[in-house]
């Protein structure tokens, strides 16, 4: 009974932590390059499922669609908080840069609020469901996480396919070095940082096929927290580090809270939250390259 | 005696005491009053280790939230023993600072050997872990929280406790801020000063020097913690008179100490209230001027303020007065 329960959770954790993994990619992509964290990238996954359900709901398109759309704005998102904000900033205090973050972070929440108000809102796309026998899983949840790993498999492409890509690893390797090459640093740190959040926002999306009653400004917080755990357990600035640790993260985490619910007297949902951060302190301490890093 | 040293400390005791002396005689400015000087000391205490060290803590608040708990125990626990008396408040002090000085010995044992952003996620995680630890394995209440206005009630009567929490919570606050200010120009003037500025510029080249950098690091760190635990303690506990973990260990109140530092100017005496004072009432403006907007007008002066003025308002004073008799009075 109970097995039959925590592999049906398993598998739903590795669908949902596929998404989680494409959620982070972003984070760690920003981190690497310009070695800022982006304190307000929960507000970024927020507007993509605003975008995702005003798109579904106003236009009837569906969220297959919406994701490269949402990556579009994305882009032009990030390239504008970079010219604006992030251009001055790179290789300043973290001081300033994490504040400036979340500062944008409060911009874009508040925006937001401004145009749909603060209620919960969510949206159905039906396309039915597959009975795996342990588990139900919706063909919704299932296009999601083939969303995710098409978008990792394309700019695991894009960086070693790419004129672009290899410029960007060459940043993240020795961004002086890179300057002394030839290559354009200035302009490798826009084109990071617009990816970067373009993904973010088109991983907000995604997770809406997760959250149908959960669309609100206010629901990137978690999202940001998580995404620090998984980036950490990817070794922080590597994007496919980061999204096999959104695959590990999914599996902790709805595996942890199968088991947590068995313990009286306990509350399992703070439990497993309570877990996550511990792996975060640990893996900082140990490997702060991340599980699958280098030395 | 070589007074001079101190000369710093007037202008920022003179503010506090025009913080006081505005509450006390205008009629309904108590409130406002209460506010700012909340921000400046939390900016005061915040300082003493963001600012001298450059590492930053977005974990902080859990401090502030430990020593509230500290004093909330300490009520809720403690009420029926009659002896004790004031010594209830004592105990919730004593408690407060042992608890967050507990953590931040562990903290900074921990995470301080970590550098720049790994430190500040780190400490994100610490407070968001021990938020869930609290909610999850149901201590001290769990999810639920303390209430104790009933408990206060009934160890000081109605009177003593409504002045408790209306009036002496604010007063201790201030009291907080001054002796925070007092520390921090100890910690300037003095050796630890010297090293952490060092720390701060290139932490290799001071370890190189010869500076014990993790010592000075970790004292800045508890020195800092513990006042955080102790205005909790007084501006979260006494004054509320409850402690749910949501609101306690909420991060955008972090993010307020940060906002207000940098404001301020990062690593100066005089920073703080300045900080303290732009943020408290440029917030309260908005609130009466553009209620629910606030934080959509707030969010871009911040991040034009980061932009523009990253060296804070009085690190752009203290240039100016180089030189000049005022010299002396502004650090």
């Amino acid at each position: 009974m109970i097995w039959n329960q925590l592999a049906g959770n398993l598998t739903q954790g590795l669908i949902l932590g596929g998404v989680y993994g494409m959620a982070t990619m972003g984070l760690s992509l920003i981190f690497g390059v310009l070695r800022v964290v982006n304190v307000g990238h929960g507000a970024f996954i927020m507007v993509g499922a605003f975008a995702a359900l005003w798109l579904f709901t106003a236009l009837g398109i569906t969220p297959i669609v919406a994701i490269p759309i949402a990556l579009i704005i994305g882009i032009a998102l990030g390239f504008v908080f970079f010219y604006l904000v992030m251009k001055k900033l790179v290789g300043a205090p973290e001081l300033t840069s994490l504040l400036a973050t979340f500062a944008m972070g409060i911009l874009l929440e508040e925006v937001v609020k401004l145009i749909f108000g603060t209620e919960y809102r969510g949206y159905n796309w039906d396309v039915g469901r597959v009975d795996l026998s342990v588990t139900v899983l919706p063909w919704a949840k299932i296009y999601a996480f083939l969303g995710s790993v098409a978008i990792a498999v394309l700019l695991y492409l894009w960086f070693n396919k790419t004129r672009a890509g290899t410029a960007v690893r060459s940043v993240v390797e020795d961004s002086e070095g890179a300057r002394v090459c030839g290559v354009n640093v200035g302009w490798v740190y826009a084109l990071s940082f617009a990816i970067g959040i373009g993904l973010t926002v088109a991983s907000g999306v995604l997770l809406t096929m997760f959250i149908p009653v959960g669309i609100n400004p206010y629901m990137g917080g978690p999202y940001t927290l998580k995404a620090f755990v998984i980036a950490v357990l990817g070794g922080l600035a590597s994007p496919y580090g980061a999204f096999f640790g959104g695959l590990i993260f999914g599996l902790i985490e709805n595996g942890s809270y199968t088991l947590f619910a068995l313990l009286p007297g306990a509350e399992p949902f703070a439990l497993t939250r309570f877990l996550s951060f511990v792996i975060l302190l640990v893996i900082l301490l140990i490997k702060p390259t991340g599980l699958l890093g280098a030395k | 005696m070589r007074l001079v040293k101190y000369y710093p400390l007037i202008p920022v005791y003179l503010g506090y005491l025009v913080l006081f002396l505005i509450g006390k005689t205008l009629p309904g400015m108590w409130q406002l009053m209460a506010m700012l000087s909340f921000y400046c000391a939390v900016g005061q205490a915040f300082n003493i280790f963001l600012g001298m060290t450059g590492y930053v803590d977005f974990g902080y608040v859990a401090f502030m939230a430990l020593g509230t708990y500290g004093m909330a125990l300490s009520i809720a626990h403690l009420y029926q023993i009659e002896w004790l008396g004031i010594g209830i408040i004592v105990i919730g002090f004593v408690l407060a600072i042992l608890m967050s000085g507990l953590l931040s010995v562990a903290v900074g044992a921990v995470a301080l050997r970590l550098r720049g952003a790994y430190f500040a996620i780190a400490t994100i995680g610490v407070n968001e872990g021990f938020r869930y630890l609290i909610e999850g394995a149901k201590l001290w209440g769990g999810s639920e929280g303390i209430i104790f206005s009933k408990q206060l009630t009934e160890a000081f009567g109605r009177g003593v406790a409504n002045k408790l929490s209306t009036f002496w919570a604010d007063v201790f606050v201030l009291f907080i801020a001054a002796i925070a200010a007092l520390v921090t120009l100890c910690f300037i003037r003095g050796k630890i000063g010297y090293a952490l500025t060092a720390l701060r510029e290139d932490e290799e080249a001071a370890k190189v020097m010869g500076i014990n950098v993790t010592k000075y690091k970790i004292i800045a760190f508890i020195t800092s913690a513990s006042f955080a635990g102790l205005i909790g303690a007084t501006a979260w506990a006494l004054k509320l008179t409850h402690v749910f973990p949501p609101e306690v260990f909420e991060i955008s109140y972090t993010v307020e100490c940060i906002i207000i530092v940098l404001l301020g100017g990062a690593g100066t005496l005089l920073g703080p209230i300045v900080g303290g004072l732009i943020y408290g009432l440029s917030k309260y403006w908005l609130t009466v001027i553009v209620p629910g907007f606030q934080l959509l007008i707030f969010a871009p002066i911040i991040i034009l303020i980061i932009v523009a003025f990253p060296e804070g308002v009085v690190g752009m004073f203290k240039r100016r007065v180089r030189g000049t008799s005022l010299e002396k009075f502004v650090i």
